[in-house]
């Protein structure tokens, strides 16, 4: 391969796995926590107290916060396909393409202005209105979701498509839309988001709680949330994850013997691929696909153990309230959810190199025609301006988290109700402007 | 099916360019229309329910680009690269200012604010000259790569200013106060309205004159696609478009006070 190709293609995967694997930190948490949000705004609306309502502006803050930063990762993303893989557009753009407009306009349009009501919404919408558009906004997000991974599934396993030239076209939507490899991963990522919520939730509670702040009846409670969620939430993820590694034999046989190390098979496999695509090394990395998925499972043993103690402990009032020990524990947690999820994807994508499409389009092929400047100026760029916000996205996570929900911004309400005259025209009561 | 998915996309665009320019433009004059902290805060809240809503109309351009016309998404996006990577970082700059302006207080905060309220400005300049620069190349001819020379210079100036005066019209409609009298003076003897929907008519003509101008008849998806894509998004859009309709009838009144951001 010319080595300006070669450049361009390294340093143009590195930035879609680092601007993804970004982008993916604040989904993870942004999906679980709308869902628990929308959960305790529902209890609220349907007669809660006061403390429902504070628990709904609290984490609903830490939830806008995230989310925010969360957005402009992901409107990289989708701009990335044209700039740095516009081969892949060029042979799958009938499928994969139709998929991400469905995502743009059926569920993230709808998202966007629903979360814009209740952002704002706050003491002006009716309270079930408000209500609404806080399940809106949750169900378009699960909805996202799924058609982000029509898309991802459709570039693992491809279904439902036909060769016509060097492009494909679709012949079956139906076995697009219900491919294995995207339902499955949905359930997986879907549950792994309330996972990541539930340990967030934890985590922050447990602070306040070990630090002996005065809210011990509002983070008690949230508490037990965090840690009921859990548990439930690592199950289901993890039948998934068990659904999609055994699917893998049949559908990605090289990745699944790349991750069992079974050295005969993987030559096999080889040879075989090298006979029907031409030579070729057809084999993934096997340092992050197997490091990848050990890694993943050794969180998942460690999170089994862990949420498992806690669901029996959140049971009893005196461990909540008292045993600090297990405060730390659920502190320094954090992580664990998230490093499970990376090393997730860095299997299920590393284990399908060299194809961006599994046995239709190599990765190399896929590659925009730049140059390696521009391809590394981008790079730097966005890489920088990733780690920027992921830094400052946690530093104001924490920041909120620790100032507990004594101030919270969102929600506050700012009508003006001293000024009675505020909302008319104010072109009467001014003067005639002057030139 | 072509024709409609260019109908769609024309749309869309030009829904972008009539909302979201509106609230770019703000950005762009927000040092003038706001002479302090608690004036620019004002000025924001005049765009900031709207700002998610306004937005999205361009994530549902690029899918509907990607969606029908795949080969044209990836060719116009790739060659011009140089000027969709300011824009998108402009984009993230601006946004990322606006949404975490208010989140600090206290100490820091009076520090943390100036800084996000250059990023918004920052951005939103970059974002509105890097679709001058962009519709350059793309009314120039030569939409597989980025435009040169004097005529990007001027395009992007122009193009830019158009932004500018977009946004203070919809500054004149939206607020109240001192910031309201800044954008009155320079809007001029005319209604504000009169300006703003003046303004809105030439953002809308902006990308219709790039559609124009780009092949999409004939690089549009297969039919297959299309015909199961098209018709779906015909059917979604006006349920999209009476929702954006009641978010900006329940934000309707001009801005006394602060908002989120």
């Amino acid at each position: 391969m010319n080595p300006d190709v070669s450049e361009v293609l390294g340093l143009a995967r590195l930035q879609f796995a680092l601007t993804a694997g970004g982008h993916f930190l604040f989904v993870a948490l942004t999906l679980g926590l709308a869902t628990v949000v929308a959960c305790l705004q529902t209890r609220a609306t349907f007669g809660g107290g006061d403390l429902d309502a504070r628990l709904v502006r609290f984490w609903g803050q830490l939830y806008v916060v995230n989310y925010a930063v969360g957005i402009v990762t992901g409107i990289v993303m989708e701009f990335q396909f044209g700039l740095s893989w516009s081969g892949l557009t060029h042979q799958a753009g009938n499928i994969l393409g139709a998929s991400l407009a469905v995502e743009t306009i059926v569920a993230f349009f709808v998202e966007s202005t629903f979360l814009g009501l209740w952002i704002f919404g706050w003491n002006r919408l009716g309270r079930w209105t408000h209500l609404a558009a806080i399940w809106i906004v949750t169900l378009t997000a699960y909805a996202s979701a799924y058609w982000i991974l029509v898309s991802n599934g459709f570039l693992n396993n491809p279904v439902g498509h036909r060769v016509e030239g060097d492009r494909l076209v679709l012949d079956d939507p139906v076995a697009v839309l219900t491919n294995p490899s995207a339902l499955l991963a949905f359930g997986h990522i879907v549950a792994g988001a309330l996972l990541t919520a539930g340990f967030f939730m934890a985590a922050v509670s447990a602070y306040h709680l070990f630090r002996r702040t005065p809210e011990w009846a509002f983070f008690g409670r949230s508490l037990r949330v965090g840690v009921f969620l859990s548990f439930p939430a690592l199950v289901v993820t993890a039948v998934f994850g068990g659904l999609q590694m055994s699917s893998l034999a049949t559908l990605q046989p090289v990745k699944s013997a790349v991750f069992q190390q079974e050295t005969a098979e993987i030559a096999r496999l080889q040879a075989e691929l090298a006979a029907r695509f031409g030579p070729g090394d057809y084999v993934p990395p096997e340092a992050w696909t197997r490091g990848g998925a050990l890694v993943m499972l050794i969180a998942f043993g460690l999170m089994m153990y862990f949420t498992l103690a806690g669901f029996v402990l959140a049971f009893f009032r005196t461990a909540v309230f008292r045993f600090r020990a297990w405060h730390v524990a659920l502190i320094a947690a954090v992580p664990l959810p998230y490093v499970a999820m990376i090393s997730g994807w860095v299997f299920r994508e590393a284990g399908r190199q060299p194809w961006v499409v599994y046995g239709l389009l190599k990765t190399e092929d896929a590659v925009s025609d730049l140059s390696p400047a521009a391809m590394r100026a981008s790079l730097a760029t966005f890489t920088t301006l990733f780690a920027l916000l992921v830094a400052v996205n946690a530093w104001l996570l924490v920041r909120h988290a620790r100032r507990g929900p004594a101030d919270v911004g969102l929600g506050r309400d700012e009508r003006p109700d001293a000024d009675p005259g505020g909302r008319e025209d104010p072109a009467g009561a001014l003067p005639v402007p002057r030139y | 099916m072509e024709t409609l998915a260019i109908a769609l996309l024309g749309f869309y665009a030009a829904g972008y360019f009539v909302l979201a320019g509106a609230d770019v433009g703000t950005g762009m004059v927000a040092p003038y229309l706001g002479r302090t902290d608690r004036e620019r805060r004002l000025v924001i809240a005049s765009f900031a329910p709207f700002l998610l809503g306004n937005e999205v109309w361009l994530v549902a351009t690029a899918g509907l680009l990607v969606g029908c016309f795949p080969v044209l998404e990836g060719e116009l996006l790739s060659g011009q690269f140089a000027v969709i990577v300011p824009l998108l970082v402009g984009w993230v700059v601006r946004d990322s200012g606006l949404w975490l302006r208010g989140r600090v207080t206290g100490r820091a905060g009076r520090a943390w604010r100036a800084g996000c309220d250059g990023a918004v400005v920052c951005g939103s300049w970059t974002v509105a000259l890097a679709w001058g620069w962009l519709l350059a190349g793309v009314l120039g001819g030569t939409p597989e790569r980025p435009a040169s020379g004097a005529v990007a210079l001027v395009t992007a100036a122009a193009v830019a200013a158009l932004f500018a005066a977009h946004g203070l019209g919809f500054a004149a409609v939206r607020l109240t106060g001192l910031p309201y009298e800044r954008a009155r003076r320079l809007v001029g003897r005319t209604r504000a309205v009169h300006s703003f929907a003046l303004t809105a008519v030439l953002m809308a003509a902006v990308p219709v004159a790039a559609g124009v101008a780009l092949p999409l008849a004939r690089s549009a998806a297969d039919h297959a696609t299309l015909v199961l894509l098209v018709p779906a998004l015909l059917v979604v859009t006006p349920p999209l478009v009476a929702v954006q309709v009641w978010s900006w009838y329940v934000f309707r009144h001009r801005v006394t006070g602060p908002s989120y951001l």
